[in-house]
């Protein structure tokens, strides 16, 4: 049994090739039986998301080369244009594993620590399942792979900490308020950036959705998205005090927010915090206002900074990620090598000892009825210690959890010195 | 008197136990160590175990509950400050705000094993049902406080963290800043009124007992003292509205005073109060 890797990714190609390769659901459904049916593989399973298309594949033998495999992977998709095998990587045994395990793990993501690609993992090896290409082996990679994620997110902070300005200003809001859901925010422009940590805000439960903007139809059209109301943008001053967040990204030169104005406005609001989102370059928000008392000010330096010390910590958590894949691949390594090793040294014995039981009936009668015992027993003997130094040694590196790759070619090439599995009796795998 | 050795032994292993487990929880809450992570609660529950037998020996050896100095009551302050948060932890499962609180319990018992003597010789009037409800009422008073100090101790590192925007381990491993306001608020206000039921019961039951009794008394004034700073802080916040960290910040100038009272103070005097 060889397992097999072959993909796309942000690593190989740009996102234009990627989303070409990208496949639906139902086209994986279509796919994967065809290879099994095809008998490129036994056991095969299909991994898509925007930033990856990955086929793993298992094979009784040597299976399909990398060429073989980028070419079916191609014509999976009805061979798109200008997608070529430039933008294709592959990996066998140990490595298509691990590979997997790194997916998983996060560590292989675009952004570091993004597992979300775990439950889209998930997601493919149920829809071998349902496509009728799941085996032993794949099951118990799904199970290894998904036991991966699941230590990384609980054994390291890989995940933690946000990577993107919305979600930092997000993450902020929630440290200074217990329940945003009895919060207001007002929404001043309306860029790209302030949209997003709104949309993350409601994601959140915001309370209430004040939208101003300089073109009052703009604010009505976001404000009906979003169920909040429009403000005008020369009454800002007005709808301020009842904000508790304030989001400013408005183009020009002026400052929106003055600290007189944001004075005023903490008297009326009786001193409870203000937490303000400047987004907008050049700043709307006058720095002097963050020196007031409970007054939070967040411009998109201040947010960028806690974006890269977040990525910071989560690159200095890839080491223990890596030593948890290295434990989860031993183990894995461990059952599959058992798989493969204790069938074939079994087989192996069963094939030399019937050579022995044949050899000693055909040759039985030339000896005396006294010495017959003996023979028995010397030629047990002899042939116990032949096998005993190659099948010790291959057990032991099967227990050692060892690669997969230099044991399987040891395997194989045993099977084939052997002809192991040539006379009518396949191996039997568990 | 075959106790003695061993509550003497007790007091000197205390505040080393509260040293340890107040550093396991900071190591857990500043750095990464799983393994002590996972032992710092049992280790808590361990040190509250040993503390309440050494209060209970301590009554049985010299004959009277721990309340007659006021070395004595900081321990039995230490030991409610940890028995109050092992249950807040074991209720919420949340042990970042651990390490501070501790720290206050270590405080606590270490200046009262540094300082506390063994007395047989115990007035009358120490024996007396209306002290029972005035210690206890202060107790609860200053547990409450300090809680509200550490809280309070807590919202003001984040607020720091918040607002330079040096965000840091503080930020990611404390509940948010209005949980800590009214988890400081809440202990204050209780802390206020048991700290006024126990200066009532004190000045009304005080003069008929002690002929040298004088309003003038350094403990009583401090402790009016103090009093007034919280009525001051809970009033502006009621009518000034006042928020976040003014008020913080008057709370913890108060539980100073209540560290120093406690402490310097009565160094300077022979029982809790100058007229015994």
């Amino acid at each position: 049994m060889n397992l097999h890797a072959i993909g796309i990714s942000h690593n190989t190609a740009a996102l234009e090739i990627r989303e070409r390769m990208w496949l639906s659901d139902d086209e994986i459904r279509a796919v994967l039986p065809r290879l099994k049916a095809a008998k490129h593989f036994d056991e095969c399973v299909l991994v898509s998301t925007c930033n990856r298309t990955e086929l793993y594949g298992l094979s009784a033998g040597e299976g399909p080369d990398d060429g073989t495999m980028t070419r079916l992977l191609i014509e999976a998709k009805g061979t798109p244009a200008a997608v070529g095998p430039a933008h294709f990587t592959g990996a066998r045994a140990g490595r298509a594993v691990q590979h997997l395990f790194r997916v998983a793990a996060g560590i292989d993501s675009m952004v570091i620590g993004d597992i979300q690609i775990l439950g889209q993992i998930k997601d493919a090896f149920h829809l071998a399942r349902e496509s009728g290409t799941m085996g032993p082996v794949l099951n118990r990679l799904m199970q290894a792979t998904l036991h991966v994620g699941k230590r990384v997110r609980t054994e390291t902070s890989i995940c933690e900490g946000a990577v993107s300005v919305s979600y930092a200003a997000v993450e902020l809001a929630s440290k200074i308020y217990a329940d945003l859901s009895r919060k207001s925010v007002l929404l001043v422009g309306a860029g790209e950036t302030g949209e997003l940590t709104l949309r993350h805000l409601q994601g959140k439960g915001i309370g209430g959705v004040a939208i101003a903007n300089r073109t009052r139809e703009k604010a009505e059209a976001l404000a009906a998205s979003f169920g909040g109301t429009a403000v005008d943008f020369d009454r800002i001053a007005e709808a301020l005090p009842a904000a508790d967040i304030l989001i400013t990204s408005v183009a020009g030169p002026a400052y929106v927010v003055g600290p007189d104005e944001v004075h005023r406005v903490m008297r009326v609001r009786s001193n409870n915090p203000l937490f303000i989102i400047d987004i907008g370059v050049p700043r709307n928000v006058h720095p002097g206002v963050g020196k007031i008392d409970n007054v939070f000010l967040y411009d998109v330096d201040a947010l960028s900074s806690i974006v890269d010390r977040n990525l910071e910590k989560r690159k200095g958590e890839i080491p223990k990620v890596t030593r948890i894949i290295r434990e989860e691949l031993a183990a894995f390594f461990r059952w599959q090598n058992g798989l493969e090793v204790g069938p074939t040294i079994q087989e192996f014995r069963q094939q030399v000892e019937a050579i022995r039981a044949e050899e000693v009936r055909r040759n039985v009668n030339r000896f005396r009825a006294e010495d017959r015992e003996l023979l028995d027993l010397v030629t047990r003997r002899i042939v116990n210690k032949i096998l005993h130094r190659p099948t010790t040694a291959l057990k032991q590196e099967a227990e050692s959890g060892g690669h997969g790759e230099d044991l399987l070619r040891r395997v194989n090439a045993l099977r084939e010195l052997f002809g192991l599995g040539q006379n009518g009796e396949a191996p039997r795998e568990e | 008197m075959t106790l003695q050795p061993v509550v003497n032994a007790l007091c000197v292993v205390l505040p080393f136990l509260y040293a340890a487990v107040t550093a396991a929880y900071g190591l857990s809450f500043f750095g990464d160590y799983p393994r002590l992570a996972r032992a710092k609660t049992p280790a808590l529950i361990v040190v509250v175990a040993v503390h309440l037998a050494y209060l209970v020996l301590r009554s049985a050896a010299f004959d009277h509950p721990p309340i007659t100095s006021v070395f004595e009551i900081m321990s039995v302050l230490a030991a409610s400050i940890a028995v109050g948060y092992a249950y807040i932890e074991l209720r919420t499962r949340a042990s970042a705000t651990g390490f501070f609180i501790l720290l206050l319990a270590f405080a606590f018992q270490t200046v009262s094993s540094l300082f506390i003597r063994d007395r047989f010789d115990i007035p009358a009037y120490l024996h007396s049902t209306v002290l029972g409800f005035h210690v206890s009422a202060a107790l609860l008073g200053y547990t409450a406080i300090s809680l509200s100090a550490a809280y309070g101790f807590l919202y003001l590192m984040l607020y720091h963290e918040i607002k330079s925007s040096r965000i840091g381990q503080i930020y990611t491993r404390l509940p948010n800043l209005e949980t800590l306001e009214m988890m400081s608020h809440r202990a204050e206000v209780f802390g206020f009124v048991a700290l006024g039921v126990a200066i009532v019961i004190g000045v009304l039951w005080l003069p008929r007992v002690f002929d040298r009794f004088s309003y003038w008394d350094p403990k009583l004034v401090t402790t009016v003292v103090i009093w007034s700073l919280y009525a001051l802080a809970l009033g502006a916040k009621r009518r000034l509205g006042w928020q976040g960290r003014r008020t913080m910040i008057i709370t913890l100038v108060a539980f100073g005073c209540v560290f120093l009272s406690m402490t310097v103070i009565n160094l300077y005097l022979s029982g809790f109060h100058s007229f015994h």
